[in-house]
Order: structure tokens, then sequence, then C-alpha cells
């Protein structure tokens, strides 16, 4: 669409662009980088040798910005964090923890908490918050299920629940 | 970008099914159906254990808490009964014991069949999966948790209540 001699096309020249700025890369003080500094942001395009898609700007991106437009996304996904669910899931299996379900909910509220957590910190969600809930809630939930398990088995609530049995009081 | 990447990128097999494996998530078949497998086999196993130890003798797999220390039937509540019922081919009696269980179970057997089927396929993800998965959490949790107070009314207690 744009010119060769357009100005403003990061990629006017096209034939000596890559080249040179390979050819520019080692800056003169700094040490070549190694294996573990291929995610610097100033070493990336050079060795990558795709001309302009610069991957390193663009981790930054959605990162930053909430409600970002969905440049870059992954194949088919329309929209800006494909895992936002998760930690919607991680709430609610949370709640239904503490509510009634106890450990049977509360242990998935963890671990979906943590995914949650983990999809935010890569940019995939910005709802971590409601993992970091679930995972909260989670933990109360066992906390609470080792409790009645302490009254149960150590504190005569069997016996005494053995006694009551009559009143349909089944799993 | 990505998109133009994937069409010019590694030759061999089309765009759903590449650029899942450009992501790391799946190499072939196998690694794809791996989890609903797992999650499969551990159902039946679980199904298999409550088939053969019946729920329904009080204290074979404990005591509910919430039971004990409310005495009101939760969502869950002959949940394990309902499971025996159906294991043994007693659809009304599973009834009895937890119609919502009852109704759920084809329901999550047909979106089974459909995660197992698009893992076979290799597809990704379609478009608004995130959000309709959301919706699904909300309206389970609401679900949950109303099917709890409808089975406790008084008036509903003797059709709903296990």
């Amino acid at each position: 669409m744009s010119t060769p001699n357009d100005p403003l096309d990061p990629n006017a020249g096209g034939q000596p662009g890559p080249a040179s700025s390979g050819s520019g890369t080692p800056q003169p003080g700094s040490p070549q980088p190694g294996p573990s500094e291929q995610g610097s942001p100033q070493y990336g395009p050079p060795q990558s040798g795709t001309p302009y898609p610069s991957a390193p700007q663009y981790p930054q991106y959605p990162s930053g910005q909430y409600g970002a437009s969905p440049y870059g996304q992954p194949y088919g996904q329309p929209y800006g964090y494909p895992k936002n669910s998760v930690g919607v899931w991680a709430l609610v299996l949370g709640i239904l923890s503490v509510t009634f379900c106890g450990c049977l909910s509360g242990i998935p509220a963890i671990i979906v908490g943590y995914a949650s957590r983990r999809a935010a910190a890569a940019g995939e969600a910005n709802n971590g918050g409601m993992g970091t809930a679930g995972v909260v809630l989670g933990w109360i939930s066992v906390a609470l299920t080792v409790l009645s398990l302490v009254w149960l088995f150590l504190l005569g609530g069997w016996a005494w629940y053995m006694e009551t049995l009559e009143s349909s009081t089944r799993v | 970008m990505s998109r133009v990447q994937s069409t010019s990128g590694p030759a061999s097999a089309p765009g759903p099914v590449d650029a899942l494996a450009r992501r790391g998530r799946v190499t072939g078949r196998a690694a794809r159906l791996r989890t609903p497998l797992l999650a499969a086999a551990g159902l039946a196993a679980g199904t298999l254990v409550v088939a053969l130890r019946d729920p329904h003798t009080a204290g074979s797999y404990g005591v509910c808490p919430f039971l004990l220390l409310t005495g009101m039937p939760c969502a869950a509540c002959g949940g394990l009964r309902a499971t025996y019922d159906l294991a043994h081919g007693d659809v009304a009696g599973a009834w009895d014991m937890n119609p919502l269980w009852v109704l759920a179970v084809p329901v999550l057997a047909a979106l089974w069949l459909r995660w197992t089927w698009r893992r076979w396929r290799g597809l990704p993800p379609p478009p608004g999966a995130d959000r309709r998965s959301m919706r699904a959490a909300v309206a389970a949790g609401v679900l949950l948790v109303g099917f709890t107070v409808v089975r406790n009314l008084p008036g509903l207690a003797p059709w709903l209540a296990p």
C-alpha cells in the first residue's frame, strides 16, 4: 500500500533495512547477548531476522494497557483476554466451597485459581484478583473441612452423629 | 501478524492445528486426547466405586459436614445415591435422590463428547468460548445455590430433597 519512498514506512528502502540493522546490532561496550538474554528488547529483532513484526515490543503492550485492541492476538481470539473465564470459575468454585461444598470444590478452586493467576501474569487475563479470591476461599474451605474432620474423629462428633442417624443425615 | 506467520510458517499443517502446535499445547492426537481420556477414566473409576459400595447405607462414605451442621440438604445432597441408582439403571430412584444431578449427567456427557471431538480433530477453541465459559460458571453457581434454596422450601422438599 505504501510506496517504498514513504518516509513513515519503517521498511522504507526495504532491501538494506534488515541487513543494516543486523550489522549495527552489537553495541560497542555491551557484551554479546548469551542464550539467557535472547528475550531482551534490544537484541530480539536482529536475531529473529524478521524485518518488522518486532516481537519484543508486543508482549509489553497487552500487559500494560487494559482493554487494549487485539493486535497480535493468537489465532481465533477476537478479543483481548482469552482466559478471563478461568478467574470466574475460580471465584464460583470458591464461593460454593465456603457455602456448602467444602473441599470438594475448594481444592478445584485452588487449582483453577492458581491457573487464573498464571494466565493473568502471562497477559492472557486481566482478572487475576478473581483467581486470588478463589484460592483464598478454597483454602478457607479446606481449613473448615479439616476442622470438621478433627471434630468428627478426635472430639467425639462421630459417635454423636451415629446416634442421630435417624434424621436422614446421609451423603 | 501471527496469522501471516502461521501461513508462511512450517509448511505442513492447516491453520488451526498449526496454531495450536506453535503454542506448544499439543503435538499429536495422543497428546491432545490425554486430558479428556484421563478425566473419563477418573470419573469411571469413581462411578465404579460408588456402584460397588452402596451409599444408601448410612455413613458408608462418612458424613456431610454441611448436613451435619445445618440439617439441610445442599445442592449435591443425594448425589452419590443418585449415581449409584443411575449405575444400576434405576433412573426413577436417582430422580428421587437428586433430580438436578440426573439432569446434569447427560449435559456433562454431551460436553465431554464435544470436548473430546474437538481434541480429536485438533480444533482450537471456538470464537467466544471464553465468554460462554464465563456465563456457564455464573449459571452453575446460581443454579447450585438456587437449587439448595428451592429444595429446602417446605412445599417443594417432598419432591426435591433426597
